[in-house]
C-alpha cells in the first residue's frame, strides 16, 4: 500500500503592503494644516523662544519693539538656579524640586485612600441617599481655585480661623485655654516634629500640613467617582464564587476589589500626581510659599520670576529644568502603568 | 474702571470747596490723554481730590480729553512695565517714586528734564525735585511728598510715645499698638538706632549696628504685646475699629482714619538712643510714557500740579504738597510734613533694588523664626551685596 498523499501546503499569506499614500493625501494635509499652524503658533513657538531666551540675560527693557536682542549668557541661568544664586531669599532649587515631589506624592497617596475607602462606603447595598452623597461629594470640584484657596487660607488665619476656633473649642472642653490654639499656621517655621532629623522636617512645615487639608478635601471627591466606576464593573459572581470557596472579606477585598480597582485607579493616580505637581493656587494664595519657601513650588517659583524678578531669561531656564522634571516623572509613571496593565495576563 | 471725563466733573463739582479755584492755564491744552491712578486703594479722599482737580483742569482747557482709568496699587506698576515696554500704555500716571530708578534704567518712563520749564519748579521743594530725579535727570513731575507716622488715638494716648524706650514701656503697660511685618514701615527705626543702609558705592553698612538693635526692638515690642501683622488691612482697620490704639502708617490712609476715629492725632516714629527716626521720604509724582503724547501729558500733569491744584490734594486728601508756598494748616498733614522733612530719602540707585528681599527676609526671620537679629542682618547684607556684585 502506497503512504496517503499529504495535503498540498497551504499558500504563505500575501507579504502586508506598506501603506501608500493615496490621491486624497494632499486633502488631508490640508485639513490638517490649520492645527499645526494653531499649534505652532501657540505651542511650538513659544517652546522654542522660550528656550533661546534660556540662554539669555532677558530682561523687561528686550521687551520693546526694536529693542536690541538680549545679551547671550550660554548656561550661566541653569548655573545660577543650580546654585542658588538668583539673589532671590530663600531660593534653593533642589530643595523645591524634592518638596515638590513629596508635596505630589503625600497628596495623592492620600487621595486614592480617601476616594476608594469612601466610594466602597458608597458601594455599600442598602445605603440610602447615595445619588445624593455622589452629587454633594463633587462640589469641591465645582468651586473656583481662587475661591478655595481664600477660604481655606481664612479658615486657617491666625487670630479669626474657624479650624483655631474649633481647636479652641475642643480644647475648652479640657480646659485648656483659647490662646493656647493661635496657631500661626502659614508662617510658623518651628519644627512640627522636633524628633525628626533637620533634613527631613524643612519639608513639612506647619504650613504643609494645612496646605494638605485643603487640597485633600478638593482631591479626593473624583477619586472616589473613578474608584465607584470601577467597582460596578465588578461581576458580581466573581464575589459569590470566592466566598464560596471560602475567602474571607479581606481576601475578596485583596484578590477581587482591588484587582479590578488597578486598571482604573492608577492611570487616574497618575493623572492626580501630575496635575498635583502643578498645583498653584493653593501654595501661593495660601502660604505664599512660607514659612521662608518652604511650601515654594516649582510653578510659583517660576510665576515670581517672571511677575515679580522681571527675570525672564532665569524663569525660561527655569521652565526648561521644569519640562524635563516632568518629562522623566511622566516617562516613570508610564510604565509604571503599564507593567499594571500587563497584570490580568 | 473706565470714567467718563463728564462724570468725574460732576462728581467733583460736588466736594470742590468754595475756596478752590480753576487753573488758568496761560495755553489751553487740546488733544487726548490717558491717565492712570491708584486712589481708591486708599482712603477715597484722594479720589475726591483726583476729581477736583481734573474738573479746574477740564474748565479751564476744555479742548483736553482726558480718559481716566483706576489701576489697583499692587498692579499698577506691573501693568505699566508690560504695556509701555510693548509700546502701548497709558500717557500718564500718578504713583510713589518707588521704583522711579528702575523704570529709569529700563527705558519705561520718560526723561522730561528739558520739557519742565525752571519756572515750573522754582517753587518746588528740593527733596521733592531730589526725590523725582535720577542721575540729575527729572523723571517725574513732583505732586507730593510723604513719610510714615504714628497715627494715636487720643481717647486712649494722652501723650503719644517720644522714644523708643517710652513706646516699648508704654506696651508693657498695655498701650494696644498695631505695626504692619513690613521693612517699608519699620524702617526708620533703624535710624533711630544709628544704623546706615549703604556706602556711597551702594554697598550694604546695615551689619555696622543699628538694623540689629532695631529689629531687637521690634522682637521685644511683639514680646511685650504688640501685634506686628503682615496684613496691612489687619492694621488700618484695627485702629479704625479700636483693636489698636496706636499703629505706624502714612498720609495716604489719614482721610479713612480720621472719618473713622474722631479724636486722631499723628505723631512722628519714636527717637532712638541715636536720635530721630528716619523712615523713608518718598515723593509722589506723574510718570510720563516716552510712547505717548509726551509734551500734551507734561502740561497736562503741570496743570494739575499748580498750587491751587496741590492745595486741594492738601486740604482733602491730606498731601504733603511738593509746592513750598502752600501753607498745611491741618495739624495731621503738618506732623507728616515734618516726618517727612526729618526722614531719609529714598534713594533709586540699582543697588538699593536689592534691599527688599533680603531685609524683608531677615525682618520675618527674626520676628516668626527667632533669629539672632545680628545673624539676620549680617545674612541679609550678604545677600544684598553678592546680588549687586560686591
Amino acid at each position: 500500500m502506497s503512504a496517503p498523499a499529504l495535503p498540498a501546503p497551504r499558500p504563505a499569506p500575501p507579504a502586508p503592503r506598506r501603506p501608500r499614500l493615496g490621491r486624497d493625501w494632499k486633502t488631508a494635509l490640508l485639513f490638517l494644516a490649520p492645527a499645526f499652524i494653531v499649534m505652532g503658533v501657540i505651542t511650538f513657538f513659544p517652546l522654542a523662544f522660550q528656550t533661546y531666551i534660556s540662554f539669555t540675560e532677558f530682561t523687561i527693557k528686550y521687551i520693546r519693539p526694536g529693542a536690541d536682542p538680549a545679551p547671550w549668557v550660554g548656561l550661566q541661568n541653569y548655573e545660577k538656579i543650580l546654585s542658588n544664586n538668583l539673589g532671590i531669599p530663600n531660593f534653593f532649587f533642589v530643595r523645591q524640586v524634592i518638596y515638590n515631589v513629596w508635596w505630589a506624592v503625600s497628596n495623592v497617596a492620600i487621595h486614592v485612600v480617601l476616594g476608594v475607602a469612601i466610594a466602597l462606603l458608597l458601594n455599600v447595598k442598602g445605603l440610602r441617599f447615595k445619588r445624593f452623597w455622589r452629587a454633594l461629594y463633587i462640589l469641591p470640584v465645582v468651586i473656583p481655585p481662587i475661591i478655595v484657596a481664600t477660604v481655606w487660607r481664612n479658615m486657617f488665619d491666625t487670630q479669626h480661623g474657624a479650624v483655631n476656633q474649633i481647636l479652641a473649642g475642643v480644647g475648652s472642653l479640657f480646659r485648656i485655654p483659647a490662646e493656647a490654639f493661635r496657631i500661626d499656621w502659614m508662617r510658623q517655621s518651628s519644627e512640627v516634629f522636633p524628633f525628626l532629623p533637620d533634613d527631613v522636617s524643612y519639608f513639612i512645615p506647619l504650613a504643609f500640613f494645612a496646605l494638605l487639608a485643603a487640597n485633600t478635601w478638593l482631591g479626593w471627591p473624583l477619586n472616589a467617582v473613578v474608584a465607584t466606576g470601577a467597582l460596578q464593573s465588578i461581576p458580581g459572581e466573581l464575589y459569590e464564587a470566592a466566598e464560596m470557596d471560602g475567602a474571607g472579606p479581606w481576601q475578596r477585598f485583596r484578590n477581587v476589589t482591588l484587582v479590578y480597582l488597578r486598571p482604573a485607579m492608577i492611570p487616574y493616580a497618575i493623572y492626580g500626581f501630575v496635575v498635583t505637581f502643578n498645583l498653584f493656587h493653593l501654595a501661593y494664595f495660601m502660604s505664599a510659599g512660607g514659612p521662608f519657601g518652604r511650601t515654594e513650588q516649582l510653578v510659583t517659583q517660576a510665576f515670581r520670576l517672571v511677575n515679580e524678578q522681571r527675570l525672564y531669561g532665569v524663569a525660561a531656564a527655569f521652565s526648561v529644568f521644569m519640562f524635563f522634571i516632568l518629562l522623566a516623572i511622566t516617562l516613570v509613571t508610564n510604565r509604571a502603568a503599564k507593567a499594571t496593565a500587563s497584570f490580568e495576563g | 474702571m473706565k470714567r467718563s471725563f463728564l462724570t468725574a466733573a460732576m462728581a467733583a463739582s460736588l466736594v470742590v470747596s468754595a475756596g478752590a479755584v480753576p487753573v488758568a492755564a496761560q495755553d489751553a491744552l487740546e488733544g487726548d490723554l490717558t491717565l492712570w491712578h491708584t486712589y481708591s486703594s486708599g482712603a477715597g479722599t484722594e479720589l475726591d481730590a483726583l476729581n477736583a482737580v481734573l474738573a479746574n483742569v477740564a474748565a479751564a482747557n476744555p479742548g483736553l480729553n482726558v480718559e481716566v482709568l483706576e489701576v489697583p496699587f499692587g498692579d499698577v506698576f506691573n501693568k505699566w512695565q508690560l504695556e509701555v515696554a510693548s509700546g502701548e500704555g497709558p500717557d500718564l500716571m500718578i504713583v510713589p517714586n518707588d521704583s522711579l530708578g528702575q523704570l529709569t534704567r529700563d527705558g519705561l518712563i520718560a526723561d522730561i528734564t528739558d520739557m519742565v520749564p525752571a519756572e515750573a519748579l522754582a517753587e518746588l521743594s528740593q527733596l521733592s525735585i531730589d526725590g523725582s530725579s535720577v542721575d540729575g535727570r527729572l523723571m517725574q513731575v513732583p505732586e507730593s511728598l510723604k513719610a510714615v507716622a504714628m497715627y494715636y488715638n487720643k481717647d486712649k494716648v494722652a501723650t503719644p510715645p517720644a522714644t523708643t524706650d517710652e513706646l516699648l514701656a508704654a506696651v508693657e503697660g498695655g498701650l494696644k499698638l498695631g505695626l504692619l511685618q513690613g521693612i517699608y514701615h519699620n524702617f526708620g527705626f533703624a535710624g533711630a538706632f544709628g544704623g546706615s543702609l549703604m556706602d556711597a558705592d551702594g554697598k550694604c553698612t546695615a551689619d555696622a549696628g543699628g538694623f540689629a538693635e532695631a529689629l531687637q526692638f521690634l522682637a521685644d515690642l511683639k514680646a511685650a504685646g504688640a501685634v506686628i501683622d503682615p496684613s496691612y488691612d489687619n492694621m488700618a482697620n484695627g485702629l479704625k475699629d479700636g483693636t489698636y490704639d496706636a499703629i505706624i502708617d502714612g498720609p495716604w490712609a489719614a482721610g479713612g482714619y480720621a472719618a473713622a476715629v474722631p479724636n486722631l492725632g499723628v505723631a512722628a516714629m519714636p527717637a532712638g538712643p541715636a536720635g530721630p527716626s528716619l523712615p523713608f521720604a518718598g515723593v509722589d509724582g506723574w510718570l510720563i510714557n516716552p510712547n505717548g503724547n509726551m509734551e500734551l501729558a507734561v502740561k497736562a500733569a503741570l496743570a494739575m500740579t499748580s498750587a491751587e491744584n496741590q492745595k486741594i490734594f492738601a486740604d482733602t486728601a491730606f498731601h504733603i504738597p511738593a509746592n513750598t508756598t502752600i501753607a498745611i494748616d491741618d495739624p495731621i498733614s503738618a506732623q507728616f510734613a515734618t516726618a517727612v522733612a526729618e526722614g531719609f530719602p529714598r534713594p533709586q540707585s540699582a543697588q538699593f533694588g536689592a534691599f527688599w528681599g533680603p531685609f524683608g527676609d531677615a525682618l520675618n526671620k527674626v520676628l516668626d523664626g527667632g533669629m539672632a537679629p545680628a545673624d539676620a542682618i549680617a545674612e541679609a547684607c550678604v545677600a544684598m551685596n553678592a546680588a549687586n556684585g560686591f
